[in-house]
């Protein structure tokens, strides 16, 4: 178990003013949502907490520990994080790229061994790609390639999940398969952030929801307090139409 | 093909003996192929005597003195440009890269040609190649790296133009330079191993990249995913990229002092071998020091024998013999 | 014990007087004393000039391996090639057992010329610059291949042939010349290269005698503007006029006006060897021709 705090942090968003900073912690068990229009820096957001890019201001503290300070691998093992846009330069098959997951864990002069090839095979299993082992990853779908790239993060274990909108390309099963998963994994001990479009996932899935501005202003909390009509159709600048099923607030853009 | 792809990861060090057992193999058959050849006939019995440690005078200066220290520098120089071009090639995450790519060799060009312009000899034009190829390193790092950091799409962009310039002053120095010199100079941009004769050096850098190749190997592979991906896995980029770019350009510098400069090989050995062999740079790294050495053995004996007693520069040989495999290759993984 | 005492003073005898008997030295072109413990019994020739020079040092059974284009004397056509004087074919050489190479300072790789030097095999480079070069070459290599009666008659004959030609040309009017060495791209020689000094020697006056570089490349508009009154140029092979009916084109030329294009056999005037006697008489006959014309 893990925790990620953020102390005054203001992200490096170019040409934008400070705005508001972040006060936030990400503790075991918590399954946040982060909510912005196009452009709103949740990209960015997830990238400064996962210390891939310096913050312009603030500190970010993994279990107390400067992240800065720490190395790469000792915060890989820590933190995992789905990436929105991959590349692939080189050919490489569905299970290779599982198989990657386990880089923190392996010493320099350690081969992926049994045990590592059992976690990866049960990440693509979990994730439904299991019978694609053998393809190319340049052959997927972009369904397929997501669930590719929550099965690498899987096989990886991090105690922390940074995914930047783990639903794309998903169809309507899959993205609950998936949703499902990243509650699981909260429940079972870890931290999870999650950046998204839909709302009504967010209302499902999250207990902690921040919602961030264009002007850089942000406001984070509960759920249920900040996923009211009013804070959202200011966030969105939309209108929306606000019912209730199954429990959850399902909120519906108003033509 | 593709089911031999992942066998690496999933059976460990096991893995690696296989292939490169063989591809040792293979170079072991072509070393024992150049030293058997030569424009002078050797037969094999005293071949063997010489192996022994016997043999008559001539028989020995002509495998001990000419062809072993050549067929070695031809797989030095091979070897180096094939992982050369393999490091290269993930630096840039471009498999378009070879170990040229960023100026390298036009930088030793203008160094070799100056003191060939100059009259000087030997010694002095691989230590003036030598010293151009570092030069055009830390000219196309400093350029690229600019104000800002710098981006695998800058750092190409910037060696492609300074390969341009360098070729520009190569072209400049061919038109200006005295007609009998012409024919060093021409030899020498084509890649020639006729004075290569000392690669004790070349061998022992060739071994040392290997080796320290081997634990960064596994980097190397996430680091070919991308640089947010690699750190996001727990691989220190900068400095990786740091220790690729020297390295690589080491190698480059080492093997273009050693023959001149050789085309093709960095470009299609590792290519050719993760076609065959996948993506693992733990197997293909090593395997491009095998393999690369071993084409290049193989052009050189052919470059000395072809049309005896003419002697045909080998990089002619290389682009003749790697291009059609290497095309070949290519039609069928499609 | 006796015994092995004269066996000693014996070979004793032997060390000091038979290398002093059999030594031969001499200074090579590129200023390098060498010593050989006899003369050379098995000598290879690596430029055309070269072995033409061995040749005239009387020493021509003595050429165990030639270059390509090594046609000169004829028998030379006759001695195994090593190729191109660009790359030598090591192993062939090493394989004829040389005991001495005649290497060219300019035209053969110096890295290879240091190889046959590490593998023990003495290298003499020859490269004159001047009539007295070409006929000091001579001497030295006869000196080296135990052939210097031979070789210094040769000497002379080239030494006393020369001297004449200067002599007999010596107050004759000048001729402004322009020699030709190549076409693509267009190549003549300045006042130190020894065709200009057979040029002088000849009573003419090189029009691109002045430039700094021994083969200046140059083109037509140069020509053009110097305006020679002759025009004379070796080609491919040894009878071709393809070179100066190039010049036809520009009927301005005085050398064009007068008809005075004339061809020069290449091999008698491009190798710095004793045939550039019959060459430079050849040479100043054309001169001649061209003060007739007049």
């Amino acid at each position: 178990m893990s925790r990620l705090e953020a102390r005054e942090l203001v992200i490096d968003v170019p040409g934008r003013r400070d705005g508001r900073s972040l006060d936030l912690s990400l503790e075991p068990g918590q399954v946040w949502g982060v909510l912005g229009p196009n452009g709103a820096g949740k990209t960015t957001l997830l990238h400064t907490l996962a210390g891939l890019r310096a913050p312009r201001r603030g500190t970010l503290r993994l279990d107390g520990e400067s992240l800065s300070a720490l190395s790469r691998r000792r915060v890989a093992r820590a933190l995992g994080l789905v990436f929105q846009e991959r590349q692939d330069g080189f050919p490489a098959t569905v299970r290779e790229t599982a198989l990657i997951g386990r880089h923190p864990w392996l010493s320099p002069w350690q081969m992926e061994g049994g045990e590592d090839l059992k976690l990866a095979e049960a990440a693509l299993e979990r994730l439904d790609v299991a019978h694609l082992a053998e393809r190319l990853v340049s052959t997927l779908s972009g369904g397929e390639r997501q669930r590719l790239a929550i099965a690498t993060v899987l096989t990886q274990a991090p105690a922390i999940w940074l995914a930047d909108e783990p639903t794309n390309h998903l169809d309507l099963h899959h993205q609950t398969a998936v949703m499902a998963l990243l509650a699981e994994q909260a429940r079972a001990g870890s931290a999870v952030m999650l950046c998204l479009h839909d709302l009504n996932l967010a209302a499902r899935w999250c207990d902690q929801v921040l919602l961030l501005y264009p002007d850089g202003e942000a406001c984070w909390g509960p759920r249920d307090a900040m996923l009211v009509p009013g804070a959202l159709e200011r966030l969105y600048g939309q209108r929306l139409a606000t019912a209730e099923i199954d429990g959850a607030p399902v909120f519906v853009p108003v033509r | 093909m593709h089911a031999a792809r992942h066998s690496l990861a999933a059976v460990g060090h096991r893995g690696l003996a296989f292939p490169l057992g063989l591809l040792a193999l293979a170079a072991l058959a072509a070393l024992a192929l150049s030293v058997a050849v030569g424009s002078v006939t050797v037969t094999p019995a005293e071949l063997w005597e010489v192996a022994l440690g016997g043999g008559d005078a001539l028989s020995r200066t002509l495998v001990l003195e000419l062809r072993v220290p050549r067929a070695l520098s031809a797989f030095a120089t091979g070897g180096l440009l094939a992982l050369a071009g393999a490091l290269m090639q993930v630096l840039l995450r471009n498999p378009l890269a070879d170990p040229y790519v960023l100026g390298l060799s036009g930088g030793a060009a203008v160094g070799a040609l100056a003191a060939m312009l100059a009259g000087l000899g030997g010694l002095v034009i691989s230590g003036s190649a030598f010293a151009g190829a570092l030069a055009s390193t830390l000219l196309v790092f400093g350029l690229a790296h600019g104000t800002g950091s710098w981006t695998p799409a800058r750092l190409l962009l910037t060696g492609v133009v300074v390969a341009a310039g360098w070729g520009a002053v190569v072209t400049l120095m061919l038109a200006v330079s005295p007609a009998e010199r012409l024919p060093g100079m021409l030899y020498w941009l084509m890649g020639d191993l006729s004075y290569a004769r000392t690669p004790g050096y070349a061998l022992a850098l060739l071994l040392g990249v290997c080796l320290l190749a081997f634990p960064l190997g596994r980097s190397l592979n996430v680091l070919a995913r991308g640089a947010l991906q690699a750190a996001a896995l727990g691989v220190a980029v900068r400095p990786l990229e740091w220790a690729i770019y020297v390295a690589a350009s080491l190698l480059t510098a080492m093997a273009v002092t050693t023959a001149g400069s050789i085309g093709f090989v960095g470009l299609v050995v590792p290519h050719m071998l993760r076609l065959v062999l996948g993506n693992d740079q733990r197997l293909i790294l090593p395997a491009c020091a095998l393999a690369g050495g071993t084409l290049l053995m193989l052009a050189d004996a052919l470059a000395r024998t072809l049309i005896a007693p003419e002697q045909l520069p080998v990089g002619v040989i290389t682009a003749l013999l790697g291009v059609p495999t290497f095309l070949y290759l290519l039609y069928r993984s499609r | 014990m006796r015994a092995g005492l004269g066996l000693w003073a014996g070979l004793l005898l032997l060390a000091v007087g038979l290398p002093a008997r059999a030594e031969v030295c001499a200074t090579d072109d590129a200023g390098r004393e060498v010593c050989l413990p006899a003369p050379a019994a098995r000598i290879a020739a690596l430029s055309p000039g070269a072995t033409e020079l061995v040749y005239a040092a009387g020493a021509g059974d003595k050429v165990v391996a030639v270059v390509d284009y090594s046609d000169y004397p004829p028998a030379a056509q006759e001695v195994p090639s090593l190729g191109s004087h660009t790359r030598i074919d090591m192993e062939r050489l090493v394989a004829l057992r040389p005991a001495l190479v005649i290497g060219w300072v300019t035209g053969n790789p110096p890295e290879q010329l240091e190889t046959i030097e590490a593998l023990g095999v003495p290298v003499f480079y020859v490269e004159p610059r001047s009539f007295a070069g070409v006929a000091s070459a001579i001497e030295r290599l006869g000196t080296l291949a135990g052939t210097a009666d031979a070789a210094n008659r040769e000497a002379r004959r080239f030494r006393d042939g020369m001297a004449e030609i200067r002599e007999r040309y010596a107050d004759r009017a000048p001729v402004r010349v322009f020699y030709q060495v190549w076409d693509e791209p267009l190549m003549t020689i300045n006042d130190a290269h020894l065709i200009g000094r057979v040029l002088t020697a000849c009573g003419g006056v090189n029009v691109f005698g002045d430039l700094e570089r021994l083969v200046p490349r140059i083109g037509d508009a140069s020509v053009l503007d110097a305006d020679p009154e002759a025009i004379l140029a070796g080609g491919m092979g040894e009878e071709n006029r393809d070179w100066l009916s190039h010049w036809e084109q520009y009927p301005s030329l005085t050398a064009v006006t007068r008809d005075n294009l004339f061809f020069v056999p290449p091999s008698l005037i491009q190798r710095p060897t004793p045939r550039l006697l019959e060459g430079s008489r050849l040479f100043c006959e054309k001169l001649e021709d061209a003060r007739a014309r007049r």
